[in-house]
């Protein structure tokens, strides 16, 4: 019982994570800052990069996508704060 | 000699032919600088996810390319000095 009042308490919102690092179970998903769909995965609706604790993945890759996605901001793919605007065109 | 590649965004209130001229001009400066152009990808008209210099769509254009890395800063500069040219980026590649 004591396990579960550990997790019960703090003010931080439970995310149910992934128990494995997905770029370390797929070798095929390579991080690249060009692919939207992959980076938006690591951004919160605030657009801030979501923790290690919430995507499960592991401190190598962590800091592999945090690089993609300051490189996905820089030419304006994914915002700097703010939800990503969906274009209907593209 | 190292693989880059490079993704710019220009104006995409600009005609045909200014983009073709410019992309060009991109190309050949890679080319002076005794670089070899891989591939050439245009995306087209892209929403941007915030406003560059108040505007809100921008042409995107990625060129992957050899280059000899002393050169890679001169290129970066030269593409301060367009006013077209919204952003670039030049990122290393395997």
């Amino acid at each position: 019982m004591s396990d579960y009042k550990s997790n019960s308490g703090g003010s931080r919102h439970y995310v149910s994570k992934p128990k494995f690092c997905q770029f370390c179970a797929d070798k095929n998903l390579v991080i690249d800052y060009k692919n939207v769909d992959l980076m938006t995965r690591f951004i919160n609706e605030t657009g801030k990069i979501r923790p290690r604790r919430q995507t499960g993945t592991c401190a190598k890759h962590q800091r592999e996508v945090a690089k993609a996605i300051k490189n996905a901001r820089h030419i304006a793919l994914i915002p700097f704060e703010g939800d990503i605007y969906y274009d209907q065109n593209s | 000699m190292h693989t880059y590649e490079l993704i710019y965004i220009l104006q995409a209130d600009l005609d045909e032919a200014t983009l073709n001229g410019l992309t060009e001009t991109v190309e050949n400066l890679i080319k002076t600088a005794n670089g070899e152009i891989l591939k050439v990808d245009r995306w087209g008209k892209r929403r941007l996810a915030y406003p560059i210099r108040k505007l809100t769509e921008g042409y995107y254009v990625l060129v992957s390319f050899k280059l000899d890395p002393s050169e890679v800063a001169n290129l970066r500069r030269t593409f301060g000095y367009n006013e077209q040219i919204l952003r670039s980026i030049i990122v290393r590649t395997l």
